[in-house]
């Protein structure tokens, strides 16, 4: 019976799912607001609020140049309006750009000198902001092995970035883990060589904008032949009502390098929707290998569809380097509609992209997501496992594009898609393009949709299971290839996070 | 911009549209206005973005030599038809046979156009227009005003032979534009054989109306000639637990492309449409599109969509398909099916299979590959004695076998099959 | 405790009787088996009492310990202490075996409003059970019956009734698949289980079985009825001679 026990904290993760249905209500958990003391920027966006915006990160004149660039580029696109969302017109000029905590006008030396506020929020949202060795809220971690369990968080509070937890122990490596804005000060070359590398300036209609707006967000760079010596993460909280978040990341993984990166996202439950824009860039050097997992569990909306955060996000990974390595994993929940595409561009010689999605609307949601994989460089590889789970009167579609350039010899792509509905009213989709331009590569693409299996759940309610534990159970078990793409401590949340997202939508 | 605004201009002016009586002349009339209004496509629009348009839009049709077939039989010879020729798009009374036969009412389009009323009215131009949303489709609106000629057809029972469209093609600079109308009644059965390359650039319409419990097959085979082009539509109607069946053969040719749009209306209806392409770019450029866009708007349906290319020397593969499932189209069964082979490294493919689902209970798949021949299929035959060209040849047919096992006809598969090895035959040595 | 009283059954869908009438009796503590022909309605028997959709019922009713069977839920049903070996095992890919028994016991026992089981408790629990039926911490490890054989699928099915503890238990041609020892095993784990408390109904069409697990009384299914019930001595004449004769002699 060897290797029951291992088992135990594996398959413990599920329990916890099918618990969270039970014990939770079924509300977004990570509803409430902080009352704290806010200063902003005059509503709307124009050069002024750029320079304003650049001038409260105290930004070198290079920097404030380049933003006043992408505006004026922004202010000549359109709004794309190729994807199968559904939303009314965002008035650009009645959002704030930024919206800082009084208490953080002078940035704080230390975390200890962080407004306790600040702290308790995070604190509540469990994720201390204290050098700790286990990720709060995980039941049974205090079992797991100390050693790799510490997680250094940046922790972004609507327009800047409250603290940087292990900062000190992440630099006796060499690894620079802090803000985008304090990254701009203290490490400008850097940010000039890789900034805008990735995703160009005018990339997108909503990269332009972000590139004009950001206000802060994370920098990562490991130096060369560097094993991060802890996850890192960016934990995003939106607060402040009718204000936009921008927020930008830039993580350099050099030669021979590894780093896991996570990121999560929530925000108060608000009647109006709210807008989020973010951009990230990751480059990666020869043999380096880059994860990045997301849990993005913005609020969604009510159940008649009113609020919710509309995402629109672009994450862009370059694989410059022969053998380097990138791995996307996604776990979206939330927003009222999701715009997002992690992409991998396959540069070096036998680099591989990997992109892991679930993607769950319930109510009124929409998700538009999906991938694109650009092989370039040969002997590439990629692989799409994406799950779309539509509920309630919910909109899912898998978007992405597999590319096969001519000099791509000998790449690999290999594309699977799976939809599951729940429920009549809701729809799922899946839009794929696939461009092959040399015969030596190979590319495979699978989808298909259909809904819960109904003698599946015979048997799971023939074992005793209600209708609803049966569908979360079923649900976890179509997602297993993702969730296990993910880092421990993210598995069990986005499990649960599976279960509650899906809270009525049977019956 | 300009240009194109010129050519349209060009293209739809009343005095151009063909001469006709009052329903044909209201319905081209109104096609020349929907396309003013939508214009003519451009590279930048999501459906056009992998086929150039400009050589189908320009003003006057690129020519292309006629090919001469040094004595080969005609496809479709040996099967017992009705034949209708037309040559550069004029029909040819000669050769055809003479337009009756038993179970169905036959006549050309320009008779039936000259009359003042006529059934066809409720047809022409209809199921086109429908086929308009959620994707325009220009070329189709052209063709509605502009269409000379064709086939108005009504199957009341079965009929005792195919209705086989000959399509000779003798004049180098031939721009021929034919539309065809069918309805099948309730319980009718209809064969339509179509076969040649119609022009140097063709532009062709068929719109097929399938009633309760009626079956359509249609067999294609789109032309040897190189140079020729090819803008194809067919939109059809599909009702309760009638059957649609659609194969359609391309080997050569410039520029080929094949638009199916079918809506599934009523329920138990089942809708296959299947391609098979062989494209060498040495003899000539070859692009090759297949756009097909599968409605289902009924209960319990069955649709399948297979489409395979092999390609090489730059041969240029496009599949651009769709299954949409209606909110009420519940129990759907979808598969989508493209695949190609590259048999060297200047082919290319491209493709987009797209589902799009409002209905829970469904089950609807695509599968979409690409890649090389398989080596180690290649080197067991190898390794048995068979020498590499035949041995890729078997594969190929082998590759190409699941869209033709779509033909319903063994005959005619067969035929097709045939024509199939002989083009790779004529290759091999 | 379970009760079958001129069940009558069709299919939802089409105009197909399929059940025309069943009595059937299983007191506590007994063992009955049917036997019948292919098609005769045996399978439609266990899935209509369990629960399963796609079956109407036009007349007659069910109880199990008095309480009306038909009217419940299928998770009711199984809190209540009904409990189906499936003649086809269903398989979940990407739901862990033991996730889904846990998921499982923890339901049942909720529903029936006891204490959940510790995953410790949980745990020594399945093992010792496992051990019995020799399944290995792989299938466990494995999702619900994906990839198993068929005769993995159907000792699977026997250890989740040994966890769940049923009290009436039927078993769907739990034997077909299984090899001369697995049976053994299984109808070890099904002996180990026969108290008086509970009761069985075994469909099987082989006298193999019921070497093993010896039956109080032997029911003879044919065309949607019980046409004959006997000791275990009928299982034998079915054994040797087929079903000819008994219709027959029905039919006479
Ligand atoms: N959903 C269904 N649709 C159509 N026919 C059905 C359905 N369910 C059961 N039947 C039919 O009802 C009859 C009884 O089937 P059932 O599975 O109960 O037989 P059985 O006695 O268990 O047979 P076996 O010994 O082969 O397992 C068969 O004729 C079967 O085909
Ligand atoms: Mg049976």
């Amino acid at each position: 019976m060897a290797g029951l026990d291992e088992l135990n904290v594996k398959e413990g993760v599920e329990e916890e799912t099918v618990e969270a249905v039970k014990s939770l209500a079924g509300t977004y958990k990570y509803g409430w607001e902080t009352e704290i003391e806010m200063e902003y920027a005059p509503k709307g966006v124009n050069p002024d609020i750029v320079r304003l915006i650049s001038e409260k990160n105290d930004e070198p004149e290079w920097m404030t140049e380049w933003r006043l660039e992408a505006f004026a580029r922004w202010e000549k696109l359109d709004e794309p309006s190729w994807a199968l969302l559904n939303y009314p017109e965002i008035d650009f000029q009645d959002q704030y750009y930024y919206a800082r905590p009084k208490s953080m006008e002078e940035k704080p030396k230390s975390l200890d000198e962080v407004d306790p506020k600040l702290l308790a929020t995070y604190e509540k949202l469990g994720i201390p902001l204290k050098e700790q060795m286990i990720l709060a809220g995980v039941e049974g971690a205090e079992d797991m092995p100390a050693e790799g369990r510490k997680v250094a968080v940046d922790a972004v509070f609507d327009s800047v970035s409250v603290g940087t937890t292990f900062q000190a122990e992440l630099k006796k490596a060499g690894v620079i883990f802090c803000s985008i804005s304090e990254a701009i000060k203290e490490h400008p070359e850097l940010v000039k060589k890789y900034l805008g590398s990735v995703v160009p300036v005018s990339d997108n209609y909503y990269a332009t904008l972000n590139s004009a707006v950001f206000s802060d967000g994370s920098f990562v760079y490991i130096p060369p032949n560097t094993r991060c010596p802890m996850e890192l993460s960016t934990y995003f909280r939106i607060n402040a009502e009718n204000t936009g978040q921008f927020e930008r990341t830039l993580i350099i993984a050099d030669k021979g390098s590894y780093v896991s990166y996570l990121e999560g996202c929530t925000a108060p439950q608000r009647d109006t929707a709210q807008l989020h824009a973010a951009v990230v860039e990751i480059i990666i050097e020869e043999d380096a290998e880059v994860k990045y997992s997301t849990v993005q569990n913005w609020f969604p909306g009510d159940e008649e569809g009113k609020g919710g955060i509309y995402n629109f996000v672009t994450k862009r990974a370059d694989c410059r380097g022969d053998r380097s390595k990138v791995m996307w994993t996604q776990v979206e929940t939330g927003s009222a509609v999701t715009w997002k595409y992690p992409s991998c561009i396959l540069r070096g010689a036998e680099s591989q992209g990997e992109f892991y999605s679930i993607a769950i609307t319930n109510n009124y949601q929409q998700a538009d997501t999906g991938t694109k994989m650009v092989h370039l460089g040969r002997d590439t590889k990629s692989r799409i496992v994406s799950k779309g789970i539509s509920a309630g009167k919910a909109q899912n579609t898998y978007r992405g594009l597999v590319s096969m350039h001519p000099k791509a010899k000998n790449s690999r792509n290999y594309t699977q898609c799976d939809s599951l509905l729940i429920g009549d009213k809701c729809g799922a989709h899946t839009v794929p393009y696939i461009e092959v331009k040399n015969n030596s590569s190979r590319v495979e693409h699978e989808a298909t949709t259909s809904k819960v299996d109904e003698e599946q759940m015979f048997y799971c309610r023939q074992r005793g299971m209600d209708e609803e534990e049966a569908v979360a159970l079923i649900v976890n078990g179509f997602a297993k290839e993702v969730l296990q793409a993910l880092p421990m401590e993210f598995a069990m949340e986005a499990q649960q996070l599976v279960a509650i997202s899906l809270e009525g939508s049977v019956g | 911009m300009s240009t194109a605004v010129k050519t349209q201009a060009a293209l739809i002016s009343a005095d151009a549209r063909p001469a006709s009586g009052a329903w044909a002349a209201d319905a081209r009339a109104d096609a020349a206005n929907r396309l003013a209004a939508m214009g003519l496509p451009t590279r930048r629009d999501e459906y056009w973005k992998w086929t150039r348009p400009d050589s189908l839009i320009s003003a006057s049709a690129d020519s292309a030599v006629v090919l001469d077939y040094e004595g080969e039989e005609p496809l479709f010879n040996d099967v017992d038809r009705l034949k209708v020729v037309f040559v550069d798009g004029v029909f040819d009374a000669d050769e055809s046979d003479a337009l009756e036969g038993e179970g169905l009412e036959i006549e050309r389009l320009a008779d039936a156009a000259a009359k003042d009323i006529h059934w066809a009215k409720d047809l022409y131009g209809v199921l086109e227009a429908r086929g308009q949303s959620p994707v325009v489709r220009p070329l189709a609106v052209h063709n509605t005003a502009m269409a000379t000629d064709g086939v108005v057809i009504r199957v009341t029972g079965a009929v005792s032979r195919p209705v086989s469209l000959i399509y000779r093609h003798e004049d180098a600079g031939s721009d021929a534009i034919l539309h065809s109308v069918i309805r099948l009644e309730e319980g009718a059965k209809l064969t339509l054989l179509e076969n040649g390359p119609a022009a140097a650039r063709f532009s062709n319409v068929l719109e097929v109306d399938i009633a309760k419990g009626a079956e359509f097959h249609h067999v294609r085979a789109q032309g040897r000639d190189h140079e020729r082009q090819a803008i194809t539509h067919m939109f059809s109607q599909v009702d309760e637990e009638a059957v649609f069946k659609s194969f359609t053969m391309t080997v050569n040719g410039k520029l080929t492309r094949n638009e199916c749009v079918i809506d599934i209306v009523g329920d138990n209806a089942v809708a296959h449409v299947a391609g098979a392409v062989l494209g060498d770019g040495a003899a000539g450029e070859f692009h090759h599109d297949d756009t097909v866009f599968v409605t289902h708007d009924a209960v319990a349906c069955e649709s399948r969509q297979v489409f395979k290319k092999v390609l090489k020397n730059g041969a240029k593969g496009v599949f651009q398909g769709k299954i949409l499932v209606k909110p009420d189209a519940q129990k759907t069964d979808g598969y989508q099916k493209s695949q190609s082979l590259l048999l060297d490294d200047d082919a290319s493919f491209q493709a987009k299979p797209e589902l799009e689902i409002y209905a829970d209970d469904v089950a609807c798949s695509h599968g979409s590959t690409s890649g090389a021949i398989d080596e180690e299929a290649l080197f067991y035959l190898r390794s048995r004695g068979v020498p590499t060209p035949i041995a890729t040849d078997l594969l190929v047919l082998a590759f190409l076998a699941d869209a033709i096992e779509e033909i319903e006809d063994e005959d005619i598969a067969a035929e097709v099959t045939e024509r199939l090895d002989a083009w790779l035959a004529r290759r091999r040595d | 405790m379970l009760k079958i009283n001129n069940l009558h059954v069709k299919l939802e869908e089409e105009d197909k009787q399929i059940l025309k009438g069943v009595d059937l009796e299983v007191p506590a503590g007994k063992v009955h088996a049917i036997m019948g022909p292919n098609g005769s309605g045996k399978s439609t028997l266990s899935y209509v009492l369990s629960g399963r959709d796609g079956y109407e019922v036009t007349a007659g009713d069910a109880t199990l310990d008095g309480e009306e069977l038909l009217d419940m839920e299928p998770e009711e049903r199984a809190a209540a202490g009904l409990f189906l070996a499936f003649q086809y095992p269903v398989e979940i890919p990407g739901v862990g075996n033991m996730t889904f028994l846990r998921t499982a016991v923890n339901a049942q026992r909720k529903a029936r409003g006891e204490e959940e089981m510790s995953a410790a408790d949980f745990l020594k629990f399945i093992r010792a059970k496992a051990k019995d039926l020799k399944i290995d911490a792989d299938m466990l490890k494995r999702p619900v019956n994906v990839g198993f054989s068929g005769g993995e699928k159907k000792r699977n099915e026997i250890l989740q009734m040994a966890m769940l503890e049923p009290k009436m238990c039927i078993l769907d041609e739990t034997d077909s698949g299984l090899d001369v020892d697995a049976m053994k095993l299984v109808s070890e784990g099904v002996n180990a289980l026969r108290d008086e408390g509970r009761a069985f109904l075994v469909i099987t069409h082989y006298q193999r079985l019921l070497d093993h697990i010896k039956p109080d009384v032997v029911h003879i299914m044919a065309a949607g009825r019980i046409v004959k019930s006997g000791g275990p001595e009928l299982a034998l004449e079915v054994e040797n001679n087929g079903y000819a004769d008994i219709l027959a002699e029905i039919d006479a």
